[in-house]
């Protein structure tokens, strides 16, 4: 806080060994001023296929939403009750939108070149996020508790294993795959998501190519 | 004897291409998105505020 | 290295803008119609398939497959890491990659068909069978149970005659099979009380939750794969893009199976292994493409750009 003639309060310091200062300098750094909210935009921004990105995330958000609603009911729950079962349908198609929306973002951002003007990492994390929704979804097919998800474990052990990695994740088990899905993989994808959602924030929209040749 | 129904659904609809194989449902969500991504190249976006708006400069 | 010469975003003309108002639109729109798709096409529960379905649908399969787990020749006795070490596994060339991962997972095959009948006391004949089983040596043991497979043989099937009995565990020749049909037929009995999964993954610690086990012998039975393959759920049939019936599966899967389709890979001992390294390098290419030469100029090469920002290029075009 600062006192009424903008003055820095003796409680604030520049001190650079502090550890708080650091971090809030980092913080305060990573989006210029007014950009994690902007309420303007380049004019550039005007096309439908802008809109991907944004229905990507708002899929995200009802996949863990009614995530969390299936996990108020238990792994069980929708075998026996039919709202227990509508909800995991919501589940099941919430997360095909996510996938459609996030393909389509993903070409539609290849054929932009979107990694310009030092976007890699926005790209970079892309491409992570794809390939980690991916392994979300199997561990949540995993836990269906249905024939499905016997078929899907015994295919699927096969091709993990084959990699060693079978040794420490195995698909046969439920109970495993379960906490894979409900916590370690969306904490993961929350994080990569936020992260590049930052990226986009920090650089802006990335300008039409040979935007800076004309003018 | 009682017979046990283990699997309630048949199967799917198929559509086969050489080594291609592939559900209706599947073959009609990808169809969409190519669909959809060619619509939204070409469909017009609506600029809304006009070509003043478009000469301001961002305060940096 | 071309140096990059994108200009810096923030120094282009802007317009007014709500981006919370289009997050929450954004949101209502996907809300709606994954309440709508869910209500229109719900979603498919197909019962898995238990022990007792399969006693009772296939039981000469499941006796047969018991024997063979007696006789070491299941594909989960053979299997290698992480249940045993009686396979290397799967190599990516020279590098035994499934072998590296340790066998942590320490399953004994014939401990699938064992340990289930050592706990039930009930019927004499099934304990005397184990208890005769247990004090046979190694070698008779294997060779009692192959014999054994042997004789029950399998069915005519794909222009291959049927060998043995056909396949039919009650139509077996006599010969020295020692406790090994017991133990057989007493497996299919406890399948059929609809007590085996339990006896195999909750046995000594009430709570189960591992289905390992139940897993492993199911799968090294014929009749789950059937089901698989009448839904086209197989690996040959792009299997892992697919779901029953006719529900929308994995279509981003695409590209993961469609190399098992096709040589050498349809025909490789190896092909988890290789298809998996080919899916690792084909994403790390994707995900470095900003590095790649040639690759991150295709957008260049195919300007599908100049359609999403041609209201920019005319109004650029048309300032003096």
């Amino acid at each position: 806080m600062t006192t009424s003639t903008g003055a820095k309060s003796a409680a604030e310091t520049t001190d650079p060994g502090n550890w708080t200062n650091r971090l809030r300098g980092r913080v305060e750094g990573l989006v210029p001023p007014g950009q994690a909210l902007p309420d303007r935009q380049p004019i550039y921004v005007a096309s439908w296929i802008y809109v991907f990105g944004v229905l990507t995330l708002s899929a995200l958000a009802v996949v863990i939403l009614s995530g969390c609603v299936l996990a108020i009911g238990g792994v069980q729950w929708w075998h026996a009750s039919s709202l227990g079962h509508y909800v995991n349908s919501v589940h099941l198609w919430s997360v095909e939108l996510f996938f459609g929306f996030m393909v389509i973002h993903l070409w539609g951002k290849f054929w932009m070149a979107a990694w310009r003007g030092k976007r890699a990492m926005t790209w970079i994390s892309g491409v992570l996020l794809f390939g980690i929704s991916i392994g979300t979804s199997f561990t949540g097919f995993l836990s269906q508790t249905n024939f499905s998800a016997q078929w899907i474990a015994g295919e699927g052990k096969d091709g993990i294993n084959s990699t060693g990695a079978g040794a420490f994740f195995n698909v046969l088990n439920p109970g495993q795959m379960l906490t894979w899905h409900v916590v370690l993989l969306p904490l993961v994808v929350v994080l990569i998501v936020l992260i590049h959602i930052i990226q986009v924030r920090r650089h802006g929209v990335v300008p039409p190519l040979d935007a800076d040749l004309e003018g | 004897m009682r017979s046990l129904s283990i699997v309630a659904e048949g199967p799917g609809r198929y559509i086969s291409w050489g080594v291609v194989q592939i559900s209706v449902a599947n073959l009609t969500i990808i169809v969409a998105m190519v669909i959809l991504f060619v619509l939204a190249l070409v469909v017009p976006f609506p600029s809304g505020h006009g070509e003043e708006a478009d000469q301001e400069r961002r305060q940096k | 290295m071309t140096r990059d010469r994108t200009q810096d975003s923030h120094d282009f003309p802007t317009r007014r803008y709500d981006l919370v108002k289009e997050f929450v639109i954004a949101l209502v729109v996907v809300l709606v119609a994954s309440l709508g798709l869910a209500a229109i096409f719900s979603s498919p529960d197909e019962k898995p398939i238990t022990m007792s379905a399969w006693a009772n649908a296939d039981p000469n399969n499941l006796v047969t497959t018991a024997a063979s787990e007696l006789a070491g020749t299941t594909t989960s006795a053979t299997y290698g890491a992480p249940y045993n070490a009686n396979s290397d596994g799967q190599k990516l060339g020279p590098i035994p990659l499934q072998k590296w991962g340790g066998v942590r997972i320490p399953i004994n095959s014939a401990d699938l068909v064992l340990g289930p009948l050592s706990n039930t006391s009930g019927d004499p004949a099934v304990s005397s069978a184990v208890a005769a089983w247990k004090a046979a040596a190694p070698e008779q043991q294997t060779k009692w149970a192959t014999d054994y497979v042997d004789a029950i043989g399998t069915a005519a099937a794909d222009g291959e005659p049927a060998t043995g009995a056909s396949g039919d565990p009650a139509k077996v020749a006599t010969g020295d099979y020692g406790p090994v049909p017991a133990l057989s037929t007493g497996l299919l009995a406890l399948a059929k009380t609809g007590g085996l999964e339990g006896a195999l993954d909750s046995a000594g610690n009430f709570y189960g939750g591992d289905t390992t086990k139940s897993l492993l012998l199911l799968a090294d039975g014929a009749y789950l794969e059937d089901q698989a393959v009448a839904q086209n759920l197989a690996g040959d049939q792009w299997g892992m893009m697919n779901e029953v019936g006719n529900a929308p599966g994995q279509p981003w899967m695409w590209l993961y199976t469609f190399w098992y389709q096709i040589k050498p890979f349809s025909t490789s001992d190896n092909a988890d292994v290789q298809v998996w390294a080919l899916m690792m390098l084909l994403t790390l290419l994707l995900m470095f493409l900003p590095f790649i030469p040639g690759l991150r100029t295709i957008p260049r090469w195919i300007p599908i750009h100049r359609l999403i920002w041609r209201n920019y290029y005319r109004r650029s075009a048309g300032r003096p």
